[in-house]
């Protein structure tokens, strides 16, 4: 794919804040409004259009890939929605087949494609998923052996961390610019 | 210890007048936050995150390639905050590992693939085995050896956990590996 059509497949909600140092969003990616992306994170819509939900945390060297085995080359794939309010942090590598909302992939997770995930799980830093497997709510994923249990309690709001780094990062990043507002009828180019 | 010759392209690599070297292909944010103290071999792809808050390290440190050094974060009832991140002398941070500790003591080894979680806190002179994931809040004692099974190991009665002379060792170690970081001629 060249540059120039995957940049305009690409879709900036107003009021995200990504760090244009070396970030890489490949295909036809969709960034809703709130999300905040760190230097160095991939997002790559290989399969098919990845829409990232309001307010997800992607930090460095985070990789999501959609990836079901074929290359969209007709624009024909099916899409995956990331669902909002999900953390990944850093060096986290997700290529789920879907995923709900207010999720946590910690440091150096893993997430195969044969994975679904739904809402309030937790994958522990440097555990992998490769198997096929759906992940009820409120999931957590913990220790060497990737174990499984459920949590009762609830995730903590994000909603302070990413106000905080909504002021912080653009003092020291380039931002991208949006580049789709949904007041108006069309795209800006 | 004998260290071999790591050779490293003279494009690539910038050396700063205190012999801080530093590649081209990082990620440094916040340039005027961070502290490099002299001798500190910061390897391609390596992610310092001065933007969040101060970064500190002292002499003589190696950071490896695509390692991520960012100062941890806690949240508060109030707010969140980012805490400063000091790292003393001599330590070695292996490749692709995550440190989001809130203070690292001298002569430290971290392995490749570690985790250090947030606001840990490591003391002199101990050991992160490779692949280790350190929880958040923790505090690894001097002289212990974090495994990769998720135990620490050591302490009375139980010597030689890390190397004896792990102070001298340490010492060695960074000091050669500075030496024989060698651009390729």
């Amino acid at each position: 794919m060249s540059d120039m059509s995957a940049k305009n497949k690409l879709k900036i909600y107003p009021k995200s804040v990504i760090c244009d140092d070396e970030s890489v969003l490949i295909g036809d990616v969709t960034i809703s409004s709130g999300c905040l992306i760190h230097p160095h994170a991939t997002i790559h819509a290989k399969s098919g259009p990845i829409i990232v939900g309001e307010n997800c945390l992607i930090e460095e060297y985070v990789t999501i890939v959609h990836d079901t085995g074929t290359v969209d080359l007709d624009n024909s794939g099916p899409t995956l929605v990331i669902g909002s309010n999900n953390v990944f942090e850093v060096g986290c590598t997700v290529e789920a087949a879907a995923i709900g909302e207010r999720n946590v992939f910690e440091c150096k997770s893993y997430v195969s494609n044969l994975v679904t995930v739904s809402n309030n799980c937790v994958i522990g830093a440097g555990c992998q998923l490769v198997d096929e497997h759906h992940l009820p709510e409120n999931t957590v994923i913990y220790g060497k052996r990737s174990e499984q249990r459920e949590t009762i309690e609830k995730q903590k709001s994000l909603s302070m961390q990413l106000d905080h780094l909504r002021k912080l990062l653009p003092n020291y990043h380039h931002i991208k610019k949006p580049t789709f507002d949904p007041k108006k009828p069309r795209e800006i180019a | 210890m004998d260290v071999q010759d790591t050779f490293y392209n003279k494009d690539e690599y910038v050396e700063t007048a205190s012999g801080n070297k530093v590649s081209r292909h990082t990620v440094i944010c916040g340039s005027q936050n961070i502290v490099l103290n002299g001798k500190v071999i910061v390897q391609t792809g390596a992610i310092i995150r001065g933007d969040l808050a101060n970064v500190k390290t002292g002499r003589y440190c190696v950071i490896g390639k695509k390692a991520v050094v960012r100062p941890p974060l806690k949240q508060f009832s109030s707010g969140v905050a980012f805490f400063p991140l000091y790292i003393g002398d001599h330590v070695f941070i292996g490749q692709d590992a995550v440190v989001q500790a809130a203070s690292v003591g001298s002569y430290v080894y971290i392995g490749k693939d570690v985790v250090i979680g947030r606001r840990s806190v490591l003391k002199d002179c101990c050991i992160i085995e490779d692949g280790a994931i350190v929880p958040p809040d923790t505090t690894v004692a001097s002289f212990m050896r974090f495994t990769s099974a998720g135990t620490i190991e050591g302490g009375q009665g139980n010597p030689d956990y890390v190397p004896p002379g792990m102070q001298e060792q340490m010492i060695d170690y960074t000091k050669s590996y500075y030496e024989h970081f060698v651009p390729i001629v």
